[in-house]
């Protein structure tokens, strides 16, 4: 009679938390309405029903970590239950201002109704067992008394809510703390005596890299800077403002960037490469693309061309080990592209550029950032990347300093390819002329090494021919 | 009254939030619940908001305490050289004072719920399901409410003896104290405790000779010793008799009806005769009124838990997680009726935490102490770890004390048997309890229990400065005593 909702095949990947369980137990679900949401990396993924029905058991809570095949929650699709009258809170809950709410309407409508978050943030597993034997078991019994009204709603009381005693934090600090699901008695306190602040918790979140057991933790400087904070200031007594919530993937691409502009030291080398020639045999192959319903643009050249300074410059598909006393150098080529969504930035990754021709990288891209716009990406989309490729190709501009996607080493940025005089010897040619903008981690490689990766890179990309070599 | 409506709610009306019980954790609750976009009914039995506390309870107490301190003060400076006459008590006046102040801040409450849409509903409720409850008005009109959460703040009752003639208008409990129909020539108090001893206070001060029996071995059980035996000693001095470790046994009405009215309607009416059994008690003696404040039990069972399938344990408490949750997801529970302490400001608390929750936040009731007050002459409060307990289970502390007598301030007062013990953990050295006695130490705990919350240590709080000359430099004063830096006082080194 009822179905058992397990989590779909999401990679090679373990242990994924639960940021959002969207439903209780008793609730309605249509096919596809997101059931839960999993998080890794920087992408949120929603499980949704696969059939239509009503909520019986909830295996899960928010902070618990599944992986493929774990049981998520059953659902009973027959039409058995009384459906409870519409109310006034279901009615004003888009009024509700939602905590998390932005527009993603669906994190919105956790917080505004308190039966939608779990109770009790404690214990990854076990709070069934807890529940089971002392709570549930009475308040059975009693509810069988007054009839299936009572026993619907009667659930299991999540075990013991983690104990702050002998926390040194603050009550506004533990209050926070309740509210992000952290466990203070897991945070390390940088304020005098050991005291937890804000920023300790924050730091915490953040935490280490979500790249599993195998990166390393993230202790080193980016931790606790001792930047002093910028002073929060009222803007409101200077004029009209309005507070306007990031979006979730601004929320996790924001700390990303800083930590990687904070731990990387950056250089920027600028050039230009000349694609005179590349130009027309691209719009030639978009020519013949675009029945099929895919664009053949430059990037696909740009990651072909960038594969090939790769294999010649290994350095720069490298990443540097957490004791930062050797290279671990990378022997496949998954890049990734940054593609700007209504959401914010991400950076889906394609993988085995080397091994993929231009048609076939196309076709992919095209794939690939359609999914991003929609918010579809997979964590398998994110991950595993060697180095980055961020375009603005499209919007213009001169050169711009790209933020290197730690723990990659360089990134390539670009911007619009302009028509420009260029002295060939004897005289001043048109030359179609693509700005180069190469970030590196200085740690890793040397600005000659750089401008040798450039230069090669331009050399590539003036003569298609070589692209194939 | 409600004017919420819902055509498809299956009540009479329907809330997004019921709260049953408007004291100070009802109606907190229910304000903020409303705050966050609720939908809120507020019911409650009492025709003003408030509950006990603000109607028979807290407030009305303090302003007959109040009264009381007025008059011990007048009379303490007498030997100061300031002499009034013996006071003129007007009972009648001094209850439409007390009277005032309670519409006063009820009437403000009314306001307040008028303003946030709050619908408040007269009548005792009553769960019918786990979905809906029934109003039931004092002319016996029901009124059903259904709800998608319920907010359970139902409060408690004073208990009461099973062998007392309590149908006798001459025994009181705290709410027939506060009426104050009239100041009787003995009065005895069965209750050792907070409530019996700030009513013992207010009827001392208005011309009772006082009694006072307690089944344990000291006033204020909950205390520590020494921070009550300031409060012991200046009492003994002025009341009648107080009776430690020990039972009242019987007591039978005399040969009045106790229906007389008027100052002296005791007199005419006879006495109450109440049997002791304890050392130093007499085997029985005779009182003009009782007033019984052997405790408070909560009123688990009157609100029909069972049909919403919500457990009451054996005692009549509500057992709640720390998110106030029952063990029914959609319903909370809050105040006197999921555990003691019973205080208003604990109730308070566990109210915002029930009502963020119900509306989808992630509260927890966190605090680390709830501080206890007895408004008592000299005041005695106290917070965190006592002494008692820290010994009890074994907790390690180190101890600051600070003896009022080198207070300038209370000496200035004219007082000087008061004393700020602070109890720090001896690793960490951070404060972990705080005892106080003396005029005013329920004003000074609350920086103790700010000190204790945010983690300060010794240091912190003896670095704080502490202006001067209070009573408040007591605290930093005893943070010093335990650093060995206090030169106010002579302290042998400890080493």
């Amino acid at each position: 009679m009822t179905t058992e909702v397990q989590v779909p095949d999401i990679g090679a990947f373990d242990d994924v938390p639960i940021i959002e369980v969207h439903v209780k137990a008793g609730d309605r679900v249509n096919e596809e309405d997101p059931l839960i949401t999993l998080e890794s990396d920087k992408a949120t993924m929603d499980v949704p029903a696969p059939v239509a029905g009503q909520v019986a058991e909830i295996a899960v809570k928010i902070g618990d970590r599944v992986s493929t095949g774990s049981l998520i929650l059953t659902i009973d699709p027959g039409d058995g239950a009384v459906e409870a009258p519409p109310t006034l809170v279901e009615q004003q809950e888009p009024e509700v201002p939602a905590e998390a709410g932005g527009p993603d309407g669906s994190h919105g409508s956790v917080m505004a109704n308190g039966d939608k978050v779990a109770v009790g943030a404690t214990g990854s597993t076990g709070a069934e067992g807890i529940a089971g034997s002392k709570w549930a078991a009475g308040a059975e019994g009693i509810a069988g008394a007054v009839g299936a009204a009572g026993a619907k709603e009667v659930i299991e009381m999540a075990g013991p809510a983690t104990d702050f005693t002998g926390v040194h934090a603050g009550p506004s600090v533990r209050r926070t703390a309740r509210e992000l699901g952290v466990d203070l008695t897991a945070v390390t306190g940088s304020g005098p005596k050991g005291r937890i602040t804000k920023d300790d918790l924050l730091a915490h979140l953040r935490g280490p890299s979500p790249a599993g057991p195998a990166s390393p933790p993230v202790v080193g400087p980016a931790a606790g800077t001792g930047i002093p904070e910028i002073p929060a200031q009222d803007f409101a007594q200077f004029g009209p403002v309005e507070t306007r919530p990031l979006s979730r993937i601004r929320k996790l691409s924001g700390p990303h960037l800083h930590r990687s502009w904070l731990n990387v030291p950056h250089v920027t080398h600028h050039d230009e490469a000349d694609i005179t020639l590349l130009d027309p045999y691209r719009r030639e192959l978009d020519a013949a693309a675009r029945p099929d319903g895919y664009r053949v643009t430059l990037l696909a050249f740009l990651l072909k061309a960038s594969v090939s300074g790769l294999k010649r410059f290994p350095e720069f598909n490298s990443s540097l080990s957490p004791e930062k006393d050797s290279l671990i150098v990378k022997g496949y080529y998954h890049l990734g592209v940054a593609v700007d969504t209504p959401e914010g930035l991400v950076v889906p990754v394609i993988r085995d550029v080397d091994r993929k021709g231009i048609i076939e990288l196309s076709q992919e891209l095209s794939a690939v950032s359609g999914r991003a716009r929609d918010g579809k990406l997979t964590v398998t989309d994110l991950q595993g990347g060697t180095f980055t490729i961020s375009s603005l190709g499209g919007i213009g501009g001169v050169a711009f300093t790209p933020i290197v996607n730690a723990p990659e080493v360089a990134i390539l940025g670009v911007v619009r390819s302009a028509m420009k005089p260029v002295w060939n010897g004897t005289e001043f040619t048109p030359r179609l002329m693509l700005p180069l903008s190469l970030s590196y981690d200085h740690r890793v490689i040397d600005g000659a090494l750089a401008a040798r990766f450039v230069t090669y890179l331009s050399d590539v990309l003036e003569d298609p021919r070589r692209l194939i070599l | 009254m409600a004017e919420i409506e819902s055509p498809a709610a299956r009540g009479d009306v329907h809330a997004g939030v019921l709260v049953l019980g408007a004291g100070p954790g009802g109606y907190t609750a229910a304000f903020r619940a409303a705050d966050l976009g609720q939908s809120v009914v507020l019911a409650d039995q009492r025709p003003a908001l408030g509950g006990v506390c603000l109607n028979v309870g807290c407030i009305p107490s303090k302003a007959l305490l109040h009264a009381a301190r007025v008059i011990a003060e007048t009379r303490e400076m007498a030997a100061h050289g300031i002499r009034f006459g013996d006071p003129d008590i007007d009972l009648d006046a001094l209850r439409g004072w007390k009277d005032g102040v309670v519409s006063r801040l009820t009437g403000g409450l009314a306001g307040l719920a008028r303003q946030r849409k709050v619908a408040t509903l007269r009548g005792t409720g009553r769960f019918v399901s786990a979905n809906l409850a029934e109003v039931t008005a004092a002319d016996g009109g029901v009124t059903t409410v259904s709800f998608d959460r319920a907010i359970i703040a139902a409060g408690s009752s004073a208990v009461r003896l099973p062998f007392m003639p309590n149908d006798d208008r001459r025994v009181l409990d705290s709410t027939g104290a506060l009426d104050l129909a009239s100041v009787p020539r003995r009065l005895l108090v069965i209750g050792g405790g907070i409530i019996g001893l700030e009513m013992a206070t207010v009827y001392h001060e208005l011309g009772a000779r006082v009694t006072v029996v307690e089944l344990m071995d000291q006033l204020i059980p909950g205390a520590d010793r020494d921070i009550v035996a300031p409060l012991a000693k200046h009492i003994k001095a002025r009341y009648e008799n107080i009776y430690l470790t020990t039972k009242v046994t019987g007591a039978e009405a005399g040969a009045g009806t106790g229906t007389g009215t008027g100052k002296h309607a005791d007199k005419d009416a006879g006495g109450l005769r109440v049997s002791f059994d304890g050392p130093g008690a007499p085997d029985h003696d005779v009182f003009d009124q009782v007033l019984v404040a052997v405790g408070r039990v909560p009123n688990g069972r009157l609100v029909g838990a069972e049909n919403a399938g919500v457990l009451v344990d054996d005692r009549g408490y509500i057992p709640v997680d720390k998110q106030q949750r029952t063990n029914v997801a959609h319903i909370f529970a809050i105040g006197d009726v999921v555990g003691p302490p019973m205080l208003a400001h604990k109730a308070t608390h566990e109210g915002r935490v029930a009502a963020e929750v119900a509306a989808g936040q992630r509260s927890y009731f966190d605090a680390r102490v709830i501080p206890s007050v007895a408004y008592t002459d000299p005041e005695v409060a106290w917070a965190g770890v006592t002494e008692t307990e820290a010994r009890a289970a074994g907790v390690p502390y180190g101890k600051g004390v600070f003896p009022w007598a080198a207070s300038g301030r209370a000496l200035s007062l004219g007082r000087d048997e008061g004393m700020t013990k602070l109890l720090f953990d001896p690793a960490s050295k951070r404060l972990i309890g705080a005892g106080l006695v003396g005029p005013n130490a329920g004003e000074l705990v609350a920086e103790t229990a700010h000190a204790i919350e945010m983690g300060a240590d010794a240091a912190d709080i003896a670095l704080t400065i502490h202006p001067h000359p209070t009573l408040s430099e007591t605290v930093g004063l005893s943070a010093e005593a335990f650093e060995g830096t206090i030169t106010d006082l002579y302290l042998p080194k400890r080493k």
